[in-house]
């Protein structure tokens, strides 16, 4: 295995370290603590009152918009990463030659980003109101 | 004793380590924060269980187990079981990469990280980061209580639009250190008392900070939990040990958060002419440790204070400050970093920059009426654009 995945082991076994803990916690506590229904203790809790209507009603398409503006800005974080990391580092980085084309092209990259983030706003899409 | 320097050993005694550690720890904040909660409030604080109240972390964990476990009737049982298993699993998997000790660029010499040299490192924490948000809207829809909706889905939109500002300021520093490498970007500060990132890129250290806040659903930004509006949030149906996991899920979170804020801007565990890049030696190790856990102790107390001082936000204020001033101040940062690293300018133009790009919209967005605000409130009110709105109000 080469040497970039074998850095990757031990999150493994510390994954498996965790899950163990998070399972005795859970089993052991639904497993010595008490437990004794009634009907009011099954009941939703709304502040004393009787539970009116079902949870699970519409909500504001606002949440929407707020989570495909997101995708739209996440995807474009995860392509600056790499850049961000090779464009200027000393070793192993983009070539010199190559530095100038790549600036330019993350300064159009860029240049898009802040064109879709206007038409966001003007599209009214940050208003909560 | 060469079994114990096996990567893979080590990994598992340090993991165990940090389960061991971590929980105690987080109690004991729990305790600090109401000890510092107390005396902001000028009141005594949790006094009564051994003196100063100091077993009150132990009274409290005993409760955790021993309290009755409620699994009321309308829940969806998979998932309100799975909520607070992945608040915590998420939490303290992103720990695997940080480093809570002294780490080395030599061969066989050990550092003190879980998983050292993973070349990705925070890309790694940023995206077991963001699954924890799964933990707060599982929680929420399992509850199927209107408070927990109400919490779960205002922190779901609160943590997704932070996520965007937290992962562009970090930018700015990865491009003066090259590396996503924790212990490569300690190391690259370790040249220096001023090649701390925290010297170029004080703007960036702000929006970081006040985006980690939010991610953390700290306040001033716990709208989820927002306990005179809607009870505790997404947690309102979870008793006993389950509501635990929740709390010990986000004092995890607060303790990485402290980590990643010293070893991306303070220099993690170097300090001038005490804490250097040294051979280590025993002596080393131990000064090493006791600068950085004083470091990322001053960081957590910081943001307890913090706590105390501030209000809650509204929520459309607190959208807004993620979308209208964090996204566009920290694209703005990268751009200047963008430049002085292309056309080779001391790393102190970008300071300026940083204090420019900080105090140039302030000024302008505090006039009243002044330009920005008047194009900003054109731009809202559709007068600027032939765009349609989506919807009608």
């Amino acid at each position: 295995m080469d040497h970039e995945l074998q850095s990757f082991l031990p999150i493994f076994i510390y994954l498996v370290l965790i899950l163990g803990f998070v399972a005795t916690v859970l089993i052991a506590s639904h497993w010595i603590a008490p437990r004794k229904p009634t009907v009011v203790k099954d009941m939703p809790y709304e502040s004393g009152m009787d539970p009116i209507g079902d949870a699970r009603q519409h909500y504001d398409i606002r949440f929407y918009l707020v989570a495909i503006l997101f995708l739209v800005f996440d995807m474009e974080l995860l392509f600056l990463y790499p850049w961000t990391v090779s464009a200027y580092a000393d070793q192993g980085g983009v070539p010199t030659g190559l530095r100038n084309p790549v600036f330019i092209i993350m300064l159009v990259f860029l240049a898009t980003l802040g064109i879709a983030y206007v038409y966001a706003w003007k599209k009214g899409v940050f208003e909560w109101r | 004793m060469d079994w114990l320097t096996h990567p893979l050993v080590a990994a598992f005694l340090l993991g165990v380590l940090v389960l061991v550690v971590v929980p105690g720890v987080c109690s004991y904040l729990i305790f600090l924060e109401r000890k510092i909660a107390a005396w902001v409030q000028k009141r005594h604080g949790p006094n009564r269980v051994g003196p100063w109240g100091l077993f009150q972390p132990i009274a409290d964990g005993l409760k955790f187990v021993l309290k009755e476990q409620v699994v009321p009737d309308h829940v969806n049982k998979i998932l309100y079981f799975a909520a607070p298993s992945i608040a915590v699993l998420t939490t303290l998997l992103a720990f695997a990469v940080v480093p809570f000790g002294p780490t080395t660029d030599r061969p066989n010499e050990f550092s003190w990280v879980v998983a050292p040299n993973v070349d990705v490192g925070i890309l790694f924490i940023f995206a077991i980061g963001s699954l924890a948000v799964y933990a707060i809207i599982l929680g929420g829809w399992a509850s199927n209580n209107k408070y927990s909706f109400i919490g779960a889905l205002r922190s779901s939109a609160q943590v997704i639009s932070y996520e965007i500002p937290l992962g562009m300021a970090v930018l700015g520093v990865l491009m003066i250190c090259g590396s996503l490498n924790l212990e490569k970007i300690i190391h690259h500060q370790a040249q220096g008392f001023f090649s701390w990132n925290i010297w170029f890129q004080p703007l960036a250290f702000l929006v970081f900070m006040t985006a980690a806040l939010a991610e953390n659903n700290r306040l001033p930004f716990d709208l989820p939990e927002c306990e005179q509006e809607l009870i505790g949030g997404f947690h309102t149906e979870y008793s006993a040990m389950k509501f635990g996991m929740f709390f010990l899920g986000e004092y995890t979170h607060m303790i990485t958060v402290s980590f990643l804020l010293v070893i991306l801007f303070f220099g993690g565990w170097h300090f001038p002419w005490i804490a250097e890049m040294a051979p280590q030696t025993v002596g080393s190790v131990a000064v090493k440790f006791m600068v950085l856990f004083a470091k990322v102790g001053v960081a957590i107390v910081f943001i307890m204070l913090i706590r105390w001082t501030l209000p809650r936000f509204r929520f459309d204020q607190l959208m807004g400050l993620a979308w209208k001033v964090l996204i566009p101040l920290s694209l703005a940062n990268l751009l200047a970093a963008m430049v002085v690293k292309h056309f080779g300018l001391s790393l102190w133009v970008l300071t300026a920059a940083n204090v420019g790009l900080f105090f140039v919209p302030a000024w302008l967005a505090s006039q009243p009426l002044g330009v920005v605000r008047r194009k900003v409130q054109r731009l809202e009110s559709g007068e600027l654009g032939v765009v349609e709105p989506l919807y009608a109000d």
